[in-house]
């Protein structure tokens, strides 16, 4: 047998940690289950060259992922997510000498209050669903995810500097459409 | 420091994401201790992307395949296994 055991094991050991992995990335059962499914059968096809430099979960994973980016990628070109980089969001939110046309306020909230409250993860998702599809795609990845920037950048066929003049659109535009949906409906600290 | 704000928050959103050089971080430091608006946005950024990562944490770790799937991979493997 090769150093990658027995591929019976494989399901059982990591089956759940990779529909996980999948899932987060692909919010989809069927999707997730079936890129499951791929990843397992390109590991027994290729287990020969498995040379036990990393964990077998690291070495699936490693496949997974690519199947994700593929995945991601074809997503992209079907259907033409494109945003144009001239046109720049951003400055509505400043005037024309750059200073903050509106002052952001300051936020007393933590992390873990803001993860515990169910109204929280709606308002999020709702104020996520107004930004532009590839904003929502690169933010969903980036900062959800914490898929690192590498990674982003290849499933998106963007540049580094693509990437972060989208993420700086996505956070302002984020930031200011929470600050309405939340403290404005009376959540204030 | 006209200009500023507006490029303060793209280097504070980018030190997010990348190292910035010594000369930009020292520009976003300096721009932060004189202006209260940056400091806040750039804490909300932080607290909103903490506080996303914290979420999707603890969304997946309740997320496990059903036994049909897990069924239906099992025999999926089984089939490659015996072609082979």
């Amino acid at each position: 047998m090769s150093k990658a055991g027995d591929p019976k094991d494989w399901l059982n050991d990591h089956g759940d940690y990779l529909y996980r992995f999948a899932m987060s990335r692909v919010h989809n059962e069927d999707l997730a289950s079936d890129m499951l499914q791929d990843t397992l059968l390109a590991a027994w096809k290729g287990h020969e060259n498995f040379k036990g430099q990393s964990s077998v979960r690291t070495w699936l994973v490693g496949i997974l992922k690519h199947k994700i980016i593929d995945h991601i990628r074809a997503e992209i070109r079907a259907r033409n997510l494109a945003e144009a980089v001239e046109h720049d969001p951003t400055s509505a939110f400043f005037d024309s000498d750059g200073r903050w046309n509106e002052a952001p306020r300051a936020w007393k909230e933590n992390p873990e209050d803001l993860c515990n409250s169910e109204e929280f993860h709606t308002v999020l998702e709702t104020c996520i669903k107004t930004l532009p599809e590839k904003q929502q795609l690169v933010f969903r990845m980036r900062d959800l995810i914490g898929e690192d920037t590498e990674t982003v950048c290849k499933a998106c066929d963007i540049t580094s500097t693509h990437l972060h003049v989208l993420l700086h659109r996505a956070r302002l535009a984020l930031r200011k459409c929470l600050e309405c949906e939340w403290f404005e409906r009376g959540h204030k600290p | 420091m006209n200009y500023a704000c507006k490029e303060a928050s793209k280097l504070a959103s980018d030190s997010l994401d990348r190292r910035l050089s010594l000369r930009e971080r020292l520009k976003l430091k300096i721009h932060m201790l004189m202006c209260g608006k940056c400091k806040n946005s750039n804490k909300t950024m932080e607290l909103i992307r903490n506080t996303a990562a914290l979420i999707s944490q603890s969304r997946s770790g309740e997320i496990r395949l059903t036994d049909e799937q897990r069924e239906s991979l099992r025999k999926a493997l089984e089939e490659k296994r015996d072609n082979e």
